[in-house]
């Protein structure tokens, strides 16, 4: 039960259930390869963040029980479509720890389609939505 | 009494020439804002079937009427979205090449637009590109245009509500939508920009094009006003960009093999 929580808490876990299918449409690229019916929680420290075209990249190391660092890289729309969410090109610090919630490759490479990341102060910034909920309300300007 | 009669005259054709300056005979459309693919009402969606907005019918659409060759060309396209997206090895030009999107193409994404009216033209500013487009107004297309990406476009103004979009004169080289549907240089492309709503603007499309397709066909686009600010990021593409992503976040996806 201990490693079972230790899993949970230090490494991979899926946070959200199947979702019904989507009415949503979106053009994010690969929604054949990456699973959209749930966001895998990965709790890390930031280790790069790309802010540009054709898409940001927010870059995290994740230690597993053992001390093993896997590096997973998560895309969001472009920075025009996320300064409408809140984030800027200085929303991430490298080496802050955030926990990300990611559609993960389907494949098992540790790539993904960002959903949300949870910021070392507690703040949330959205991403991609779970296919067949709203689009987040933007801020206004 | 006379002179009543010739003061209205004159009242009423420097109306007329002011209207037909203006675009045509209707006072112009209030079109003013900053205007995205409505995430509530659709979204940007990936085709332009109206029966198949995901693009999950590529080439089998009961609304396209498809000649054997576009079909066949649709069928072989591998595009970079939807729900038998290679972007690996995707054909969209736009993403290979960073070609412009052309219209209506350029609808099939998640930028804004902004129309700006003026006395002679309606520029259509867009954010991706930053690419913008020339509505003349009071004008007429060349006898022989030249094949060009964004064709040449006139417009005017209908009951005050609404802009008519007549453009000609593409070439053969965009796709219409996410999922490869192709046209030729035929193609007479008719938009019509109605704000229905202060928050909303729909666009009713006719995609006329007899060398590829055996009849017309519509379309149509909900927007919504946005107020975030208009181009506070240039939408620009790069091939070199766009390389870092594949193999940053695609090739692993693609891929049987985990990522090391």
């Amino acid at each position: 039960m201990k490693n079972v929580t230790r899993v949970l808490l230090m490494t991979v876990a899926v946070a959200v259930g199947v979702v019904p299918a989507s009415r949503r449409l979106s053009a994010h690229h690969g929604a054949n390869l990456y699973d959209m019916t749930k966001a895998v929680m990965l709790k890390g420290t930031i280790a790069k963040f790309y802010w540009g075209n054709p898409h940001n990249e927010v870059t995290v190391d994740v230690k597993d029980e053992k001390g093993n660092v896997a590096q997973w890289v998560a895309y969001t729309e472009p920075p025009l479509v996320m300064l409408e969410r809140g984030w800027t090109r200085k929303s991430m610090t490298i080496g802050d720890e955030v926990t990300i919630y990611i559609f993960a490759a389907r494949n098992g490479s540790t790539v993904g389609t960002l959903n949300r990341i949870v910021l070392k102060d507690g703040k949330e910034l959205t991403a991609y939505p779970m296919p067949g909920t709203p689009a987040p309300p933007a801020p206004a300007k | 009494m006379r002179n009543i009669l010739v003061t209205a005259a004159i009242a009423v054709a420097i109306m007329a020439t002011v209207r037909a300056q203006q675009g045509g005979n209707a006072r112009p459309a209030d079109l003013s804002g900053d205007w995205q693919p409505d995430r509530t009402r659709g979204g940007m969606g990936q085709s332009l079937s109206p029966s198949d907005p995901g693009g999950r019918k590529r080439g089998n659409e009961d609304d396209i009427p498809y000649q054997p060759w576009a079909r066949a060309k649709t069928l072989s396209e591998k595009t970079s979205t939807g729900p038998e997206s290679r972007f690996d090895e995707t054909t969209d030009p736009q993403v290979i090449y960073c070609e412009p999107p052309g219209v209506p193409h350029i609808y099939l994404w998640p930028v804004k637009m902004r129309f700006v009216p003026t006395s002679e033209a309606v520029y259509l500013l867009y954010e991706l590109g930053p690419f913008f487009r020339v509505i003349w107004l009071n004008a007429k297309h060349p006898e022989d245009p030249d094949p060009q990406w964004w064709g040449h476009s006139i417009g005017h103004y209908e009951n005050g509500d609404t802009l008519v979009v007549d453009t000609v004169g593409f070439n053969d080289k965009t796709w219409l939508d996410q999922m490869g549907h192709p046209h030729s240089e035929q193609m007479h492309l008719i938009e019509r920009y109605k704000r229905v709503s202060p928050a909303q603007l729909e666009l009713d499309m006719t995609i006329d094009d007899p060398g590829a397709y055996t009849r017309p066909w519509n379309s149509h686009r909900n927007f919504a006003t946005s107020t975030t600010g208009f181009l506070r990021y240039q939408q620009i593409c790069s091939v070199r960009e766009n390389q870092k992503f594949f193999d940053d976040v695609g090739k692993p996806a693609v891929g049987t093999l985990p990522r090391k």
